[in-house]
């Protein structure tokens, strides 16, 4: 009996501690599902990406790549990410890009990624967007107060004319050479005048012997034949170092001096790394293991058809409320015969 | 003097030549697993095709319909770069007077110039590495001669006579309303570059009410073969791309510790690639890591429909790999039997 009354009352006493446990339990658990929201549902962002421009064929920034190139590229990157991508053409025009701004602030996007050249623009583009309440990356061009991504044209220079002054140094040391800048020259957008900087600094530095000329297409690869043809008639007997601004001025390059037979006597780098000079298993290009002796023996990658994959990380991290840098280059790279299909895997083969 | 400096560079060569084995053998072990049948396996993951499991997966006969799950291997099909396939018919008998005895006997034969990864067919053990390194840590170098391979080899694998498990992405995709189809597709495709996710795979799953088990085989319905059937008009959006595995799938397929998996795609794994700098990621990992064998071009869409017309959507898998000495892969016939 005695042990029976004492029986309930440990039970009643142990009630409002087992309740406390269940009560402490739930808030844990509560807590738990309000601090990691993603374990079950990862959060997914709408972020607006505003191209420079779509127009088919229409190359940017002094390159091969397409605005076609680089919009893929945000798609592909975004598969696998928390991303639902809004996809703007600012069609390298004012009221459009404003437009778009305008657009995307009425869509209540996460996050907006300029592409575009304008300054003036892209500031006004800035306190639109900064008064919304949504942050803002920019690419290539900066945009106020916002993290950039984008080339480096001086760097990616450098690599182009450290590359021919190292190769001449190995193969042709201590005879007659002149260098070669050969490209767009009047063209003073698009980081050019930078990019021609860029590959004079090492030609200079590693080849103080060197004579450098600069020979402007103006943009016109048929130019480069009459050049270039010119310029080696005025050079006999000398090697020639040629700085291709792109590819399609490199590969018009070596046609021209396939053509006066003067391949045996130089070396030519180009600037872009485009699909015109590099391409898959079953689609042969100058740049390819099987034709390591090319006389064009290189090109510094630009990547804008791999934008995507390093910009959204960087959207990503804004978003999460992380820190990133306020300058973010593109990792410009001598593409060669030898890392060709490291950096560009081709998928044409199974 | 002469003999003490031969020996001594014999010395250096033998040392050279067993130090650079050393180091091939070492390589090997820090990029690919070893199998996790022993040393000296070949076989991968057809060891899995027990009896028991051949025994378990015959119970899907029950209607004895046998569904058609391979493309004709001919002129026109989609191939890639310096890719053939081509016969060429002996039909000497057939020429007047040429006809053997009195009972005038004529024969024809072909002579086959192909390549073995052609057509609906099966990625072997030998096709796919990380350097030289190949399934169970092979260094494939001390193993390779002009013709073929002297280690895993098609001759190796065992039996394929298991259940296939067929998932419908498309319907996946459908029922979650995220289809974007190629408009190439005359009937409903996933797009190129879209990634399978292990989600996908177990929604797929799910549809049916299926549960993976050891020693399946699985073959996903992406609607990407519709392309191959319009060869050879479509053939260069076929190989343009192709929707497919993703990493994450792979890894879970990994887990599930199946036999094979194919879909109706030349290369079964998301083209482009999650990561484009990675080349056929999704090959390493099921083939070079785990002996997990990969089928390309398998017809799935009458499967598909079969699943969907009977909401059954498991089937004896019948499939033959010829005993080809030293081959990396080959064309092959399958049927699924219900």
């Amino acid at each position: 009996m005695t042990a029976g009354a004492t029986r309930p009352a440990q039970i009643r006493g142990r009630r409002p501690l087992a309740a406390f446990a269940v009560w402490a339990l739930l808030a844990a658990a509560f807590l738990v599902a309000a601090a990691f929201p993603a374990v079950s549902q990862p959060r997914r962002y709408t972020v607006a990406f505003a191209n420079i421009t779509e127009e088919p064929g229409l190359t940017v920034e002094g390159t091969g790549f397409t605005g076609a190139d680089v919009r893929q590229s945000f798609v592909l990157a975004a598969r696998g990410q928390p991303i639902d991508l809004v996809l703007y053409d600012n069609q390298k025009d004012a009221a459009k890009a404003l437009a778009n701004v305008a657009d995307a602030i009425r869509r209540k996007v996460d996050l907006y990624i300029q592409y575009f050249p304008d300054p003036a623009l892209n500031k006004d583009a800035a306190e639109m967007l900064r008064r919304a309440g949504i942050p803002a990356l920019a690419v290539n061009y900066p945009v106020t107060g916002a993290p950039l991504y984008g080339m480096d044209n001086s760097a990616a220079g450098r690599v182009a004319g450290e590359a021919l002054a190292r190769f001449a140094s190995r193969a042709w040391a201590g005879q007659p050479m002149v260098a070669i800048v050969l490209g767009n020259l009047a063209d003073q957008a698009n980081g050019l005048p930078e990019r021609v900087q860029g590959v004079r600094e090492p030609l200079t530095r590693l080849l103080p012997a060197a004579r450098i000329i600069a020979l402007d297409t103006r943009g016109n690869p048929a130019q480069v034949s009459l050049l270039l043809g010119k310029a080696a008639a005025s050079s006999p007997n000398t090697r020639l170092l040629i700085a291709a601004l792109d590819d399609t001025t490199a590969l018009s390059a070596k046609s021209a001096l396939e053509a006066i037979g003067r391949t045996a006597d130089a070396a030519i780098v180009g600037l872009g790394c485009d699909r015109s000079v590099h391409g898959g298993a079953s689609e042969k290009k100058e740049i390819d293991p099987n034709n390591r002796g090319s006389i064009l023996i290189g090109s510094v990658a630009f990547y804008l058809d791999r934008y995507g994959y390093d910009v959204l990380p960087l959207a990503l991290r804004i978003l999460r409320g992380e820190s990133v840098p306020g300058r973010t280059p593109t990792r410009h790279i001598l593409i060669t015969t030898a890392n060709v299909w490291r950096e560009y895997p081709p998928y044409d083969m199974q | 003097m002469m003999i003490r400096t031969l020996k001594a560079a014999g010395l250096a060569v033998l040392l050279l030549g067993w130090t650079s084995i050393a180091f091939a053998q070492t390589d090997c072990k820090t990029l690919v697993p070893a199998s996790p049948w022993g040393p000296n396996d070949q076989t991968g993951a057809t060891n899995r095709v027990t009896p028991a499991v051949t025994k378990a997966a015959a119970a899907e006969i029950q209607e004895g319909k046998v569904v058609p799950m391979s493309y004709p291997l001919t002129d026109g099909v989609p191939l890639f770069g310096t890719r053939f396939s081509k016969t060429i018919l002996t039909a000497t008998t057939l020429a007047p007077g040429a006809a053997l005895g009195e009972n005038q006997l004529t024969y024809l034969e072909d002579t086959w110039l192909s390549q073995s990864h052609v057509g609906t067919h099966l990625d072997g053990l030998g096709h796919i590495g990380r350097k030289d390194c190949y399934f169970n840590q092979t260094p494939m170098g001390k193993y390779i001669n002009q013709n073929n391979m002297t280690r895993l080899g098609l001759e190796n694998l065992k039996s394929f006579a298991t259940r296939g498990v067929l998932i419908d992405a498309v319907k996946v995709y459908q029922q979650a309303g995220k289809l974007k189809s190629n408009p190439n597709c005359k009937k409903p495709c996933l797009d190129k570059g879209t990634v399978l996710s292990k989600a996908d795979l177990e929604a797929g799953l799910k549809l049916y009410n299926v549960t993976l088990r050891e020693g399946d085989i699985v073959i996903i319905h992406t609607g990407w073969g519709d392309l191959f059937e319009q060869f050879p008009a479509k053939n260069a959006e076929y190989n343009s791309g192709e929707p497919g595995l993703g990493k994450e799938a792979a890894t879970w397929l990994v887990s599930q510790k199946i036999v094979a998996v194919g879909n109706d795609t030349w290369g079964l794994e998301v083209i482009p690639g999650e990561n484009p700098k990675e080349a056929f990621i999704v090959h390493n990992i099921l083939i070079t890591d785990n002996g997990i064998h990969i089928l390309e071009n398998v017809r799935t869409d009458l499967m598909a429909a079969e699943a969907n017309s009977t909401g059954r959507a498991t089937f004896f898998f019948s499939m033959t790999v010829p005993r080809a000495v030293g081959l990396t892969g080959n064309f092959v016939g399958i049927d699924g039997i219900r």
